[in-house]
């Protein structure tokens, strides 16, 4: 409808329309995507010329590749902790009056969005060295310590706007279980376990993996808030790539473009993977 | 019962960082001890006093309120053009708007270091212009998610040759009807733009840092002390987020009302 309306103007309501629409086309040309194409560019540039050096340093390096297998690790931990939390959570805020869920949810909104130094350091409050909850469970007997600043510690912050973000996109998906469908699964005699396994979770499947593919890229390009909580410590990519960025010493200068690139490309396996899964299920 | 539970336990986790920064931004000492061993406003004024957290809050409003003229600027005629006139180009910018999604905030940093250091005669790292431009492509998503949302649910080629009919322009009729009806999803943009630019950490600490310090990079600053002035800073970052989110809430309120 929209082409034989332009049409209908001759032409000169397309074309004020482009008009229109250059200004942000050039912006996402000069700051989204020319990035993007010279980082891949400079990613296969060595000092001798084009070649795939870089990659080879870093498969050789046994420091990048931990810091790869690192971030994979984090991400799918946290991207299955947020999924495996928000789920049950979505269910209960479906069942609550209105008021309370959508309280919770614009919390969510704003929660999903705390990162960076906000969040890591409120749980450096709460269960660093001295922290409120650290001391709540020494004194009462259960730990001898914590340790915030290690994995465990990233793990615990990630996890925060990780469900919460989880909670997001899954509460949409949510709507596809009616009451209807709960009262016929009763009515045939299907117990609340039976129901889920054989009726709602299969019916979610798709909206869980799109969930969990989103979370895990959210995690593997998180920096700022593993920068504030351990700093250079932590040996995850996006880390790695900002030392290499702000780093006194830039020895290698193309490392860094490698390794985003690398960091691209190890995103858009999941995510293409994802797309041809829930399109078979879509067609079959 | 069990639901009442839950809810509690999720409400509490969600505020509990909230409270615990707050509290330790009016704690005369919160160390050794499960609560503050008393109550004090001098970390408050000590800051308030400080120089570097006057300069810090200019900048972030400057470029806050920046990027989202400019975004506002660009986006908005962008997505309705393209809704209204170009729909090939519309489902590009689908695929466009999203892909900062997929793509790391610090891999575009790394191409936007390379691109505009001075490598090719421009320089815009270390001014605030890189946060002002840069930004955009990060936030493009509010506005046309949403806005896309509210201009699905309209018949705006009928509402353009109903006005041509009737001797309007097309431009009178997007300024006067349709861009009315696209107001919830455009205050959405609005909101989530700012909130955005006040919050991003990686352009601001890789690409400008010192150069022109914003309030993120000031708790970057902040966060080697003793930590009471970080808690003050990062209670202030939380009243604005939740100025803007309440601004939000106003509109959204007032249009579920109108609705």
């Amino acid at each position: 409808m929209a082409r034989r309306l332009a049409a209908s103007e001759g032409g000169r309501g397309s074309r004020l329309a482009i008009l229109a629409a250059a200004p942000l086309l050039l912006m996402l040309l000069l700051f989204e995507i020319l990035p993007l194409i010279v980082v891949g560019l400079d990613g296969l540039h060595t000092d001798s010329g084009w070649s795939l050096g870089n990659y080879a340093a870093i498969l050789a390096s046994p420091f990048q590749r931990n810091a790869f297998l690192l971030s994979v690790e984090l991400s799918l931990a946290t991207a299955v902790l947020g999924v495996v939390i928000a789920l049950p959570v979505a269910v209960v805020l479906r069942r609550v009056p209105k008021g309370v869920s959508r309280a919770l949810l614009v919390y969510a909104t704003i929660g999903a969005n705390f990162t960076g130094f906000p969040i890591a350091f409120a749980f450096i409050i709460m269960f660093g060295l001295a922290g409120f909850f650290t001391l709540l469970l020494v004194h009462a007997g259960w730990i001898h310590g914590l340790n915030i600043y290690s994995l465990s510690g990233l793990v615990a912050v990630y996890v925060y706007f990780q469900f919460q973000l989880g909670l997001l996109l899954l509460m949409p998906a949510l709507e596809a279980i009616t009451p209807d469908l709960r009262d016929a699964a009763r009515v045939m005699g299907a117990s609340d376990r039976v129901f889920w396994l054989r009726i709602g979770l299969p019916i979610l499947a798709p909206a869980l993996i799109s969930a969990f593919v989103f979370l895990f890229a959210n995690a593997m390009g998180t920096y700022a808030t593993a920068y504030a909580l351990v700093g250079g410590n932590a040996n995850i990519v996006t880390i790695r790539i900002g030392e290499l960025l702000a780093g006194d010493v830039f020895s290698d200068p193309h490392l860094a473009d490698a390794l985003a690139s690398l960091l691209v490309i190890g995103l858009a396996i999941p995510i293409v993977l994802e797309q041809i899964l829930l399109h078979r299920r879509r067609d079959g | 019962m069990l639901d009442w539970v839950v809810v509690t336990f999720v409400a509490l986790v969600q505020i509990l960082p909230v409270i615990a920064v707050a509290l330790n931004a009016v704690a005369t000492d919160w160390a050794g001890s499960i609560l503050p061993t008393g109550y004090t406003w001098r970390w408050v004024e000590q800051l308030l006093h400080d120089p570097r957290f006057t300069v810090a809050i200019w900048h972030s409003l400057v470029v806050s309120f920046g990027a989202l003229v400019i975004a506002t600027c660009v986006s908005v005629p962008a997505v309705l053009a393209a809704h209204c006139y170009l729909p090939r180009l519309d489902r590009w910018l689908a695929a466009l708007v999203i892909l900062p999604y997929a793509v790391p905030g610090i891999v575009l940093a790394v191409g936007l270091l390379r691109l505009y250091a001075g490598n090719y005669g421009v320089v815009l790292t270390g001014t605030p212009w890189i946060l002002l431009l840069g930004y955009v492509p990060l936030g493009v998503a509010f506005f046309y998610v949403p806005m896309k949302n509210n201009l699905r649910a309209l018949p705006v080629s009928e509402f353009l040759e109903a006005g041509r009919i009737l001797g309007a322009s097309d431009f009178a009729v997007l300024r006067r009807v349709v861009l009315p009806c696209v107001m919830p999803g455009f205050v959405v943009g609005i909101v989530m733009n700012f909130s955005l630019a006040v919050s991003e950490f990686v352009y601001a600490n890789l690409l400008v840092g010192g150069s022109y310090p914003t309030l993120q990079i000031l708790m970057n600053v902040l966060s080697s002390g003793s930590g009471h002035l970080l808690s003050v800073l990062i209670t202030a970052y939380f009243l604005i987020v939740a100025i803007a989110t309440s601004v939000l809430l106003t509109v959204s309120g007032r249009q579920d009302r109108a609705a």
